[in-house]
């Protein structure tokens, strides 16, 4: 009941913020520049849009989005003394971050789905010729959903453990930094300091592709990334060179990318709660 | 033994209707260390304070002296170093949502939310507390019914703590818990916040203030507490805290020559004399004893005018806390207190 409480007031309060409204709007110019860059093309290709965005989104703008949206959810409360306010009603802490987490869920959710009809219908415009696959897509939307839940829980937790504004922006832009820059696209990731310490210890890397596929899998946007077995056709794969070999080891098949973005919304929230459940709201 | 005990209570209601009575709020021993070691701050030394059901209930104390440390243990914000509070019967550490259930809060300082209507703040009230408020008669209560339905973001301090005393009041509640309800207010505001409390009272709502202007708290308080660097100086009813602490009163006449050898201090009840050009002064410990400073000075010359005032609050509030309330400032000072013998 008073998670609902909060959630609704909650999601009254902040789409009425514009500065969340400005990450969705780049989210729907590049998606809308990805269909008529197909449209140029001779043999439009539906599944070279979504690769677009499937990278673009995964490394930039879906955590922009998220991050925008919630880091300020209770870090800014406790800056301002409202979460005095919030708590001075009968409300649980762990209702405080379960409705922060379904309001600006909810604002992320709208936001991207909005989104999403406005390149559907746009497809249609500027793109008439293209075979547009709507089951694939419809998995897409869903992973990218869960990919940007997964953001939001991520920065509702950094604010339920910070006391202030700076300190959960800086939280923020760490976790962005180092869980998705740093762990997937720097010459210094996990995945290859670990090749590096199996050619020092006189491994061959080639024998533990799978191991490494899990390392860049663990970060959510890696695990976003690599969920392309579930909605991209084999044919595209194969040209990018990604397709799935046979037998595979089920920790780096599709469906356990959904099962680590589950976990990035699960084990944030928990850690979260810990730290905000015992805080000093003085 | 405890079957010993039960018999006891049984039989004798008496001797457990003193702890059974139904106390608003009652804290024992209630302390809150911050840091450790050298750089600790004592923020509440081992406050014992009981406010009665029904009561109006003056939390009194300059800036820093843990008035606002009091109210986050009540609310559970944070966590006493030591001791226990209970709140309606609930123990403040487990039962939180249970009091809170009941009680209307306001915090200090009150930040609303700026991008919500005064309608929207009200109606979230009622829905954590699950009650339908009658948000437009709150509104009218508080004085901003004709801004209900825009943001609060454009709202004055005023408006704002007008907003947030609407919001306290949603549900009834059996307590409020004001953090300096007057700040932030002009004088009308101030003025209505104190018939709001009394009538608020007056319905049988125990009333818990903070304040550090004692003008306020003297106004409508059945009891104040005072307290002072995280001690409390003293509990008890402004009546008792003017008879007990010196009871003085003082006496101002104006004459039109002052008598040569004029020796009031044997006038039974004058405790001092000032004499200056044509006024003569006596502060008496007992409100009789002006009347025979009149007589006796009277005798002697003609008396143009007479001032009498109780000693106020104020000077009884300077001699336990070290400040001045007139010339208080809005900063962190928390002094030693001054010894103090009642």
């Amino acid at each position: 009941m008073s998670t609902l409480a909060i959630a609704k007031r909650d999601f009254l309060d902040v789409r009425r913020a514009k500065l969340v409204w400005a990450p969705v709007a780049l989210y729907t110019a590049f998606m809308l520049l990805f269909f008529w860059g197909q449209s140029t093309s001779s043999e439009p290709d539906f599944y070279a849009v979504m690769w677009s965005l499937l990278g673009l989104g995964g490394a930039l703008v879906v955590p922009l989005i998220a991050l925008v949206a919630a880091y300020l959810s209770i870090a800014g409360e406790r800056e301002s003394g409202r979460i005095k306010f919030t708590l001075g009603a009968p409300v649980d802490r762990s209702s405080v971050i379960f409705g922060k987490l379904l309001a600006r869920g909810g604002v992320v959710l709208v936001g991207l789905v909005v989104s999403f009809v406005i390149g559907t219908v746009a497809a249609q415009i500027l793109v008439p010729d293209m075979s547009f696959e709507y089951g694939d897509y419809a998995i897409f939307i869903a992973v990218t959903l869960l990919y940007a839940l997964a953001y939001v829980s991520v920065a509702v937790a950094i604010s339920a453990a910070t006391a202030t504004r700076s300190r959960a922006m800086a939280g923020g832009i760490g976790f962005f930094f180092l869980f998705n820059i740093v762990w997937n696209f720097l010459p210094v990731s996990p995945t290859q300091m670990l090749e590096f310490l199996l050619n020092e210890l006189g491994r061959d890397p080639a024998n533990y592709e799978n191991l490494l596929e899990l390392v860049f899998s663990i970060s959510p946007t890696g695990a976003y990334l690599n969920s392309t077995k579930l909605f991209m056709s084999d044919r595209f794969l194969e040209t990018v060179g990604t397709a799935n070999a046979a037998g595979d080891p089920f920790y780096i098949q599709g469906w356990f990318m959904l099962v680590i973005l589950a976990a990035w919304v699960v084990v944030p929230l928990a850690l979260g709660y810990w730290r905000f459940g015992n805080a000093e709201l003085g | 033994m405890t079957v010993h005990t039960i018999w006891y209570i049984k039989t004798y209601p008496g001797l457990v209707s003193q702890s059974d009575r139904m106390a608003a709020i009652r804290t024992d021993e209630l302390t809150k260390q911050y840091g450790s070691g050298d750089g600790a701050i004592l923020a509440l030394d081992g406050l014992d304070l009981t406010v009665e059901d029904g009561e109006v209930f003056g939390f009194l104390g300059p800036n820093g002296a843990g008035k606002s440390t009091t109210i986050n243990i009540l609310l559970d914000f944070i966590e006493p170093t030591a001791g226990h509070a209970e709140v309606l019967g609930h123990d403040v550490r487990t039962e939180s949502k249970a009091i809170r259930a009941r009680t209307g809060v306001l915090p200090e300082g009150a930040e609303v939310f700026d991008r919500l209507t005064a309608r929207e703040h009200i109606q979230w009230m009622a829905d954590t507390k699950d009650v339908s408020a009658d948000t437009d008669g709150l509104l009218e209560t508080v004085g901003i019914a004709d801004a209900a339905d825009r943001k609060a973001g454009g709202f004055s301090k005023g408006m704002q703590q007008r907003l947030a005393l609407g919001m306290a009041l949603v549900g009834d509640p059996d307590l409020l818990l004001l953090d300096e309800p007057s700040s932030g207010l002009d004088p009308t505001g101030m003025r209505e916040m104190r018939e709001l409390i009394r009538e608020q009272a007056e319905s049988g709502t125990t009333v818990f203030f903070s304040s550090h202007i004692l003008s306020e708290v003297e106004a409508v308080c059945d009891r104040v507490a005072i307290l002072n660097a995280g001690e409390l100086m003293i509990e008890d009813t402004i009546e008792n805290l003017r008879d007990e602490n010196g009871g003085t009163t003082s006496i101002e006449l104006d004459v039109t020559s002052v008598p040569n050898d004029l020796d009031l201090q044997s006038v039974e009840g004058v405790r001092e004399m000032a004499v200056s050009d044509g006024t003569i002064q006596a502060i008496c410990s007992t409100p009789a004893a002006k009347v025979d400073v009149v007589r006796c000075v009277d005798d002697r010359t003609t008396v143009t005018d007479i001032i009498a005032e109780d000693t106020s609050l104020e000077e009884l509030f300077q001699r336990y806390t070290g400040h001045n309330p007139k010339t208080e400032s809005h900063e962190e000072t928390a002094t030693e207190a001054p010894e103090v013998t009642v």
